[in-house]
């Protein structure tokens, strides 16, 4: 599974090599994170579109992966991407909250529905989870059709356009929570909570009789897992500009926030940002050799039966067993002929 | 009086509806342990196919019922051989996710096929209707109706009364035990899963001349049938049948008596999904099914 997860502490040599892994880690994770935030700024709208597609989707399946680490598929982050857009847009029309402000309400009724989520399913694991937030989400679709008083039902709402920020600082807005939302993976997978995650999704019982509380850190990492989810959609609407109950509660964002991770490499931390930038370079390419829009649902199909027949660690799992089976230094021929 | 009892026969025949709808989920599950996240692909592809049945060789969708079952049937087959064969002991996360894939894979390919409209088959039966006092009986919901009833039962009659619908039973039983008793346990998930899409499709050529026909029409009836199929209990036929009732009864309630009641009708299976899974996840009926 993980890698991390070796039984015998790293030998001498291993371990400077996966220092050294993860020197070349940070330095790329920088890279990618400076070419994000400076390319909306100095590229024309394609660049822009680009990068907040890209940011949406990562911050979409790192959220999505963290609570895949502790063993909750979800089926409905569109759940907690359409509330973060509904609440961006509700508050900054009734309230006339600017762009910054209306984030902080978007991001916490994120969190405090997927606590509430995780109280309410208390005791559902695996399968029954996620059919409980596929009908969630539906169920806020259906919701937000028949209140059209606050919702503006299906005929949908703008967002005040006095207020709208240049496209290009919401664009650099999503990239930076892109970067900050990978920062918290990345310190989230050095703590306890992130063990004791992975313990819960490996045996629950196993982990109780360890001193876990699955319960608070059901409740954690749903929150954590909402309120990232949601506050990508707060931002991707001061975008947008336009919401309906189709648009916010779109089965589409379920399906983005899912396989990402499921190509890049579950339960990884750099599976999900692999895969969300391939899933745009996939959609994209799909776009320029297929034409029309409809293709690329159906290639998101293709692409998650294959990788997960063929591929169920991703792109970053392939890559690490392609590194592991290289030889490092040329080994003599009868020990090679021996190892074989 | 008269609406409660308008009420009631509208409950009635959409139950007959329903339990078909989810009969076929809930087979396919009790046998496989899969949910079938494909399943409302296969509905809408029997919808279609009774549609194209109808327009391009003007063959009643009655008629054709049994060539629809038997086409959808076979490419669930195809589908089972190319993927799920192989994830039969893989993580059941796996598998709903590779079948939710190739759910989107079928939905997209029929909205490139066939467009996205709307359709819908109209026969001489659609828009006729029996009047008896107040009461108004749509004949197309009566033929749903009947035919549903003869499908269950003969799907009841193979699972009770022929040698291998006894050999489906064991395997929902006990998997390991069916295997050492020579049961070739592969087959039978095939025949299940197969059945399960014919169920599915013959519900889809059933709602071709009662609902319109789009290719995206399969997800609100997945989730239909789900909520039927968890509110019975899982892998519980019986239980599946009460529960497809209890949802049309709910739904033709709240639109009734409901102000705005037709569009919060389509919210009933999503509260009686999300109610069931927190209070009583066995659901009526089915057993206590522990899922990792």
């Amino acid at each position: 599974m993980n890698a991390a997860a070796t039984a015998h502490p790293p030998r001498p040599a291993a371990a400077a090599r996966q220092q050294m892994r993860a020197q070349v880690a940070f330095v790329l994770y920088l890279l990618a994170a400076a070419a994000g935030i400076t390319l909306p700024l100095v590229g024309g709208p394609l660049a822009v579109d680009l990068m907040l597609r890209t940011g949406s989707v990562i911050i979409l399946a790192i959220s999505w992966n963290l609570a895949a680490n502790a063993g909750l598929i979800s089926l409905g982050h569109s759940t907690f991407w359409g509330l973060g857009s509904y609440t961006a847009l509700l508050i900054a029309n009734r309230l006339g909250l600017p762009f910054v402000t209306s984030l902080i309400p978007a991001a916490a009724i994120g969190a405090l529905v997927g606590s509430g989520l995780a109280v309410i399913t208390g005791r559902l694991r695996g399968i029954y989870f996620a059919v409980a937030t596929l009908a969630l989400s539906e169920g806020l679709r259906v919701v937000s059709v028949m209140l059209p008083d606050l919702t503006g039902g299906s005929a949908g709402l703008y967002i005040d356009q006095a207020l709208r920020p240049a496209p290009r600082l919401v664009a650099v807005a999503t990239t930076m929570c892109a970067v900050m939302t990978a920062l918290v993976a990345h310190l989230l997978s050095r703590t306890p909570f992130h063990y004791a995650c992975r313990a819960m999704r490996n045996n629950e019982h196993a982990s109780q009789m360890l001193g876990v509380n699955p319960l608070r850190f059901r409740i954690a990492v749903l929150a954590l897992s909402g309120g990232i989810a949601s506050l990508a959609g707060g931002i991707n609407i001061w975008y947008t500009g336009f919401l309906d109950p189709d648009i916010g509660f779109d089965l589409h964002i379920t399906i983005l926030a899912q396989i990402g991770p499921i190509l890049g490499g579950i339960h990884s931390l750099a599976g999900p940002i692999i895969g969300g930038m391939a899933t745009i370079v996939i959609s994209e390419l799909s776009r320029i050799w297929l034409g029309e829009q409809g293709y690329s649902l159906l290639v998101y199909g293709v692409i998650l039966v294959v990788s997960i027949m063929f591929m169920p660690h991703g792109i970053y799992g392939s890559l690490r067993r392609l590194a592991a089976r290289r030889p490092r230094r040329p080994v003599p021929v009868r020990a090679r002929e021996v190892a074989s | 009086m008269s609406s409660f009892l308008q009420c009631l026969i509208d409950s009635v025949l959409l139950g007959g509806l329903y339990s078909l709808m989810a009969v076929g989920l809930s087979l396919g599950f009790g046998v496989t342990r899969i949910i079938n996240f494909a399943y409302g692909e296969f509905i809408m592809l029997g919808a279609y196919g009774a549609f194209f049945c109808s327009t391009l060789a003007g063959i009643d969708p009655l008629i054709s019922l049994p060539l629809v079952m038997t086409g959808v049937a076979g490419v669930s087959g195809v589908i089972f051989e190319l993927c799920l064969r192989r994830m039969l002991r893989a993580p059941a996360i796996n598998q709903i996710l590779l079948l939710f894939g190739t759910g989107l894979v079928l939905q997209n390919l029929a909205a490139i096929l066939w467009t996205g409209d709307a359709r819908s088959v109209s026969t001489p039966y659609s828009l006729t209707a029996e009047e008896l006092g107040d009461l108004y009986i749509p004949d197309g919901r009566v033929i749903a109706f009947l035919v549903a009833a003869v499908l269950i039962a003969l799907l009841l009659w193979w699972l009770r009364r022929t040698e291998f619908g006894r050999a489906t039973r064991a395997v929902a039983q006990n998997r390991d035990a069916a295997v050492l008793m020579g049961i070739n346990v592969t087959v039978v998930y095939l025949i299940s899963f197969a059945m399960n899409a014919a169920l599915g499709a013959a519900t889809g050529a059933i709602a071709s001349f009662l609902l319109t026909v789009t290719p995206f029409m399969g997800f609100h009836m997945l989730v239909k049938s789900f909520a039927i199929v968890v509110l019975g209990g899982l892998g519980s036929i019986a239980g599946t049948l009460a529960g497809a009732f209890v949802l049309a009864t709910a739904e033709t309630v709240v639109a009734y008596y409901v102000p705005d009641g037709i569009g919060w009708a389509e919210g009933v299976a999503f509260v009686v999904l999300l109610g069931v899974l927190i209070v009583r996840p066995r659901g009526i009926i089915g057993q206590a099914v522990e899922i990792a």
